[in-house]
Parts: C-alpha cells; sequence; structure tokens
C-alpha cells in the first residue's frame, strides 16, 4: 500500500445555531423559520467553514505537522481522520490502523488502577484482551509505572497519567498515528523518551500527523508541515519552510495589529515621555531591510518625545523571539547607564555587539522607567518592526538555545594515558561577550 | 444495521472492558458493593408489602405479596436504572467521544450490561423468596425466561439508545426521562395484578410492553403456566423499538461529535 491517507477537496462546516438547546431558543427559531418561509433563506451568518478545500497526502513513513494559530482547522483534521466527524465535502481516504494520543487521561477511569486502565484504553484503541496481554509488560516497562500499576488512576500525578497514556497508544505500533499536542505535560527525559519512540515508529514506517505550538518538536519530528489559516492551507512544504512562513506571517499580522492599536491610543494618556518609535538598525545606523548577521553589531533606536523635563529615567530593552521567548533584557539601571531627559525629543540607542542570537525572527520593545527602576512612565512599550537574523544554522529549529557565542573548540588526545572520567577530552569554548551601552539624545 | 451489528461484535472486547469499568467502578469503596442490587429491590418490596397488604390490601390470589411485587420490582429496577445510565453515558464521556472513533453504541449498551448484572444478582433473591414462602416450582416455566429477557433487553436498548442519541442534543431528554418512569411505573402491573385492570382497558394496556414481560414473569414462575398471545405484542412493539432505537443511533451517530 502506496498511500495511507489521502484528503481531497476536504471541506467541513459546522453549523453554529445547532448547539440550540434550550426551548425558547427552539421555538424562536422555529418561529423565524416559519416567518422567512417563500423568502431567501438566510444560512450564511450560522455556518462556519472549520475546513475548506484541504488536500494533502501522506505516504508510509511519513509525518506531516499541522501548524496554525488556535481554531485554523488542525483539530478538525485530526477529528476528519479519527472518523469522528464527517466531512461536509470532499472524500477522505486512510488505510491502515489508526491510533491517537488523545486528551490527557481522557479514556482513563480515575477509579480504576493503571492496569485496568490499560485493558480499557488499549480497547478503546482498537486491541483485543490477547494483543494487550502481550504487549502489557512493555507499557509498563514503557510508562515506568511498575510500581504503580495497581494504584487507581486518580492518585496519579498528571506527567504518570499522560506516561501511562503515551505507553498504551504507541505500543500498538499503528500505521497512522494522530499526536495532538499532548507531550508538553511529561518532563524532559520522557518527551525525549517519547520522541525516540516516535522517530522508531516512522522508522517502522508508521505515518504520523502532529499538531504542536512546539516548534521544536515539531522539527524533530516531522520532515513535512501544513500552515493552515482559517480553515485553508495556506503553505504546505518542508517543516522547516512552513515555519518560516508561519512566523513570517504572524509577524506582519502583529505588526499590523500593533499599527492599529497605536493609532487608537496615541494621545489618549498623559504621560510626560511617549515612545514614538523603536528601530533596530545596523551599528552604523543603518537601516536595514533584509536580515542581520549573528555576528555583527547591531543597534537599536529608541525615539522618544519628553513633554516636560524629566531628569534622571532608566530604560529597558527587551528582545522577544517570534515563539514568544524573551531572548534578553538590557537594562540602563544595571549597566550603571544615567540617562537625563529634559524637554524635547530625543534618541536612546542600545548596540549590541556582536549580536550573537541564532537564527530566527525577533523584535525588540523599550519602556521606560522611573529614576528608581521601579515604575513604568511611559503609557505603553515601543515596539520595533520584526527583524530576522541569520546565525550558523539555518533556523532557530535547527539548533536549540538561546544565542551563538564566539567558541574556540580544541581537543588534545593521549593515546597512552589512563581513562578518566573528564580529561580524555577537553572542550573550550570562551565567550566573547561586550555589549556596550551608550545613551544619547 | 446487520454489517453495525458486525462491527460491535468485533468490538466485543471494548464492551466488556467497559462493562467491566462500569460494574468496577459503581462498587468501588462501597462496603456493601454487590449487595447494593439486591437491597433497593428489597426495600422496595417491603414498603410494598406493607402498604398494600396492611393498608390498601390488593387481591393477589393465592401468591404472597412480597414474592407477587419482588418478581416485578427486579425487571421493572432493571429498566429504571439502565435507562437513566444509557442515557447519560454519551454526555458524560463526551472527552472520548469527541476525541477517537469507537462504535458509539458501545457506551450505552455496557451501561445496560452493567445494569443486567445487578438483575441477575437481584433475582437469585426470588429464588430464595419462593422457598421461604414455600411456593411450587415450576421448573418447565424456566425455559421461557431467556426469550422474557431478550425481549426486556430489546426494549431497553431501543429506548436507551435513543434516549443516549437525543440526551447528546438537548439535555432535557435526562430530566423527561425521570419523569416518564414515574407515569411508567403505574402503567404497568408492578404493585397490582393485571386483574385489577378494567377488561375493555386490556388490550390497549398490553401495548406498554412492560406489562407483558412482567405479567409472563409471574405466568411462567408463579402461576406455572405459558405466557399468553400478549407477550407476542410485547415482543413486537419491543422488536420495533429497537431497530427504530438503533437505527436512529447510527444516525446522528456522527454528529455527536460536533456538538461537544
Amino acid at each position: 500500500m502506496t498511500l495511507r491517507v489521502k484528503f481531497e477537496n476536504v471541506s467541513k462546516q459546522y453549523r453554529l445555531g445547532l448547539t440550540r438547546s434550550s426551548l425558547p431558543s427552539i421555538l424562536a427559531h422555529g418561529a423565524q423559520r416559519l416567518l422567512r418561509r417563500g423568502g431567501p433563506e438566510n444560512v450564511s451568518q450560522r455556518d462556519f467553514w472549520a475546513l475548506k478545500e484541504i488536500n494533502f497526502d501522506l505516504h508510509p513513513g511519513e509525518s506531516l505537522a499541522l501548524i496554525g494559530r488556535n481554531g485554523a482547522g488542525k483539530t478538525t483534521i485530526l477529528k476528519l481522520l479519527a472518523n469522528i466527524t464527517k466531512p461536509t465535502n470532499g472524500k477522505i481516504e486512510s488505510h491502515g490502523q489508526l491510533s491517537a494520543l488523545i486528551e490527557l487521561g481522557a479514556g482513563f477511569h480515575p477509579d480504576l488502577t493503571g492496569r485496568e486502565n490499560i485493558y480499557l484504553n488499549g480497547a478503546i484503541l482498537g486491541l483485543s484482551r490477547r494483543q494487550i496481554s502481550q504487549r502489557f509488560d512493555e507499557i509498563v516497562d514503557f510508562s515506568e509505572l511498575a510500581q504503580f500499576i495497581d494504584t487507581p488512576v486518580k492518585r496519579y500525578s498528571s506527567g504518570m497519567t499522560v506516561r501511562l497514556g503515551f505507553a498504551v497508544a504507541s505500543c500498538i505500533e499503528p500505521e497512522i498515528l494522530l499526536v495532538d499536542e499532548v507531550l508538553a505535560v511529561g518532563d524532559a527525559p520522557f518527551q525525549q523518551k517519547c520522541m525516540r519512540r516516535i522517530r522508531g515508529l516512522i522508522e517502522q514506517g508508521t505515518s504520523i500527523i502532529f499538531v504542536s505550538h512546539n516548534f521544536y518538536l515539531v522539527q524533530a519530528v516531522c520532515e513535512k508541515a501544513l500552515y493552515l489559516k482559517h480553515g485553508q492551507i495556506f503553505h504546505c512544504g518542508s517543516a522547516q519552510e512552513v515555519i518560516r512562513v508561519y512566523e513570517q506571517d504572524l509577524h506582519e499580522e502583529r505588526a499590523r495589529k500593533f499599527a492599529a492599536t497605536e493609532e487608537h491610543l496615541a494621545f489618549d494618556d498623559d504621560s510626560q515621555i511617549e515612545i514614538t518609535y523603536v528601530e533596530v538598525c545596523g551599528s552604523n545606523g543603518e537601516q536595514r531591510s533584509e536580515h542581520f548577521s549573528s555576528r555583527e553589531a547591531i543597534s537599536i533606536r529608541i525615539h522618544y518625545n519628553a513633554y516636560r523635563a524629566l531628569g534622571k529615567i532608566h530604560a529597558s530593552v527587551f528582545i522577544t523571539r517570534a515563539d514568544g521567548l524573551t531572548c534578553c533584557m538590557m537594562r540602563t539601571m544595571l549597566d550603571r547607564v544615567e540617562l537625563f531627559v529634559d524637554r524635547g525629543c530625543g534618541i536612546v540607542t542600545v548596540t549590541l555587539e556582536p549580536l550573537q542570537l541564532i537564527s530566527g525572527s525577533y523584535f525588540a520593545e523599550a519602556w521606560f522607567l522611573n529614576e528608581t527602576d521601579s515604575m513604568g512612565i511611559t503609557s505603553r512599550p515601543g515596539r520595533s518592526d520584526w527583524f530576522t537574523v541569520k546565525g550558523v544554522g539555518l533556523s532557530y529549529t535547527d539548533t536549540s538555545g538561546v544565542f551563538e557565542p564566539h567558541t574556540r573548540w580544541e581537543h588534545s588526545h593521549n593515546q597512552q594515558g589512563r581513562f578518566s572520567s573528564t580529561n580524555d577530552m577537553i572542550l573550550e569554548s570562551s565567550v566573547r561577550a561586550v555589549v556596550e551601552n551608550s545613551p544619547s539624545c | 444495521m446487520l454489517t453495525d451489528l458486525t462491527k460491535l461484535l468485533r468490538t466485543s472486547d471494548l464492551l466488556w472492558a467497559w462493562t467491566g469499568r462500569n460494574i468496577r467502578a459503581r462498587y468501588q469503596q462501597s462496603v456493601l458493593g454487590w449487595f447494593w442490587a439486591i437491597v433497593q429491590p428489597a426495600a422496595q418490596v417491603m414498603i410494598f408489602s406493607i402498604v398494600f397488604t396492611l393498608f390498601v390490601p390488593v387481591d393477589t390470589g393465592n401468591i404472597p405479596y412480597p414474592v407477587f411485587s419482588y418478581i416485578a420490582v427486579v425487571p421493572w429496577t432493571f429498566l429504571a436504572s439502565s435507562l437513566p445510565d444509557m442515557t447519560d453515558s454519551l454526555v458524560a464521556n463526551m472527552g472520548l467521544v469527541g476525541k477517537i472513533y469507537f462504535p458509539r453504541e458501545i457506551l450505552p449498551v455496557a451501561s445496560m450490561l452493567a445494569r443486567l448484572l445487578d438483575f441477575v444478582v437481584a433475582a437469585m433473591l426470588l429464588i430464595v423468596l419462593m422457598l421461604i414462602f414455600n411456593m411450587p416450582v415450576f421448573v418447565f416455566g424456566w425455559i421461557f425466561i431467556p426469550v422474557i429477557v431478550a425481549i426486556q433487553i430489546a426494549l431497553i436498548l431501543g429506548l436507551g439508545l435513543m434516549c443516549a442519541a437525543l440526551n447528546v442534543f438537548f439535555r432535557d431528554v435526562r430530566s423527561l426521562l425521570v419523569l416518564g418512569l414515574q407515569l411508567w411505573f403505574y402503567a404497568s402491573p408492578i404493585i397490582y395484578p393485571v386483574t385489577m385492570v378494567p377488561e375493555h382497558l386490556r388490550p390497549f394496556y398490553f401495548l406498554n410492553p412492560m406489562a407483558g414481560v412482567i405479567e409472563a414473569y409471574r405466568d411462567v414462575l408463579l402461576n406455572g403456566q405459558m405466557p399468553g398471545l400478549y407477550l407476542a405484542i410485547s415482543a413486537l412493539v419491543a422488536g420495533a423499538l429497537f431497530v427504530f432505537g438503533y437505527w436512529f443511533f447510527k444516525r446522528v451517530e456522527f454528529q455527536f461529535a460536533d456538538v461537544v
């Protein structure tokens, strides 16, 4: 069999009015329909297309990530695949046994023991009693719960529950595995174990559909990805590429939204100082439309209007990555830099030399604070446009961590020497980071 | 529908696992455990016996009132406890229904099976009662029992599947069901014999399949006679309800997950 899953022009419509559940609303609805009889029926308002003309297919051993904002239709695709709901239009083919990593403990009964729940959950996933018995030890081993297997599940921690759930769902060795953002619960070693397990399944030919907001996991598991937006495929391609497109799109959207609130908020505050805009530029102050290199120096310039003399104030600048991670925070307070602000306009510049961030997209955000650095004196932060950084790796999913230090590697080797635990390889990395803060007005 | 049934049989492991889950979960952390299956009908019969032999005497021929009512209360309890359980079964497990596919009827059917066990346990006491009251035992009648039980199960499944499916869309069903069961109790020959029903009303009376079922149990086990034509009416009504209920359930099954 060369094809596991095929979506052909699949659309799914939800009727928002269907959930009416009280008598008055049913009567009202009925009356409306009666009154409208003969006229054109106005149903479009109540209809909502969760998915529109989705096409993709999946072969054995392929792994596909579904990426998108909440409500983009990711879960609907999983539901259609799992045969929980039917498409409004289009055709879905799926061949092979399907298993799903469902919501934390959804198939578990809290009063039953781990052992009883393994049988129950296995049966829900389509295994016979004998099949479960054969895999029982493996499941218990994997979940690391041997000690607690006869304890009711209600006494388990959430991490233990998800471990048991994953162990059961993955021991089936299904041909299609759906994973819906459940692994976030376990601790890091268990997450890694799950990742190994999933990769093992892929090698054996399992096709995987993976929904996650964690791009590290997506990148670790999936080769292909679909970016869903408002129920439609916005972009489809390699996971790396799709993540990039997704981020780019997210930036633009956020920038638009921010611009809108900016207009809205202008002048409705009585603060004495206002950040007009924040720009990120090269160290010589030149504007840049392309990406920065992680090896070069950049400057973040905060343009402000001060409506009266403020005396001594402080500034702080954050750099935030596209996935929401705050990468660094620069504060005049910590760097023992003093800013004296008079009435008028000015620019505060902070230079990072070199930038050192890994590949990815970022924005900078700036605040002014009072002289004790304890209270914001700008009613809202100044925010830069998005800027992209090109590091050694292709994207931040290629590597992990936040920054790329300047490194020097050395290796000395001693063939005759005794083995020792730490000294047979010396890896040295020297970190040279100089960040100079040069405020100016 | 036949293909649906074979699919259900293929997933019988899940059906048994879920039934076991219901039974174990019900009696977990309860001291009396299984004994509750007997306590409830026994207590009811005790009250009926006091009221309807001492206060408002009901003529039950030569059958002692406790035996007369217990033989009706046990199958009634089976019905009256199964239906609400089945009705709740889908809504209570919506998390599961919305996330993974398995034949949905497993949930209500397993609720019924768990109550069937209670029914069997409670029926044991009937034998004890008949021995205590020194009643004749008609062994030949026992061959009818599987038939009567099957009719009752068809009735419960038909109604239960319908209620369970409707309850997903309209939660009023649960309240309506409780009310309906209260009325149904008096429309069935549980505390009174069929002979007290006016002759001209009897043909309509037996349209209630529970009337036929209860009367058949009494005929077969207490009177030592074959059940009459009325049981055929019950079988027809119950069979029709089962077919319709199951058909309806399968028809709306795929809308469950959309409603959550």
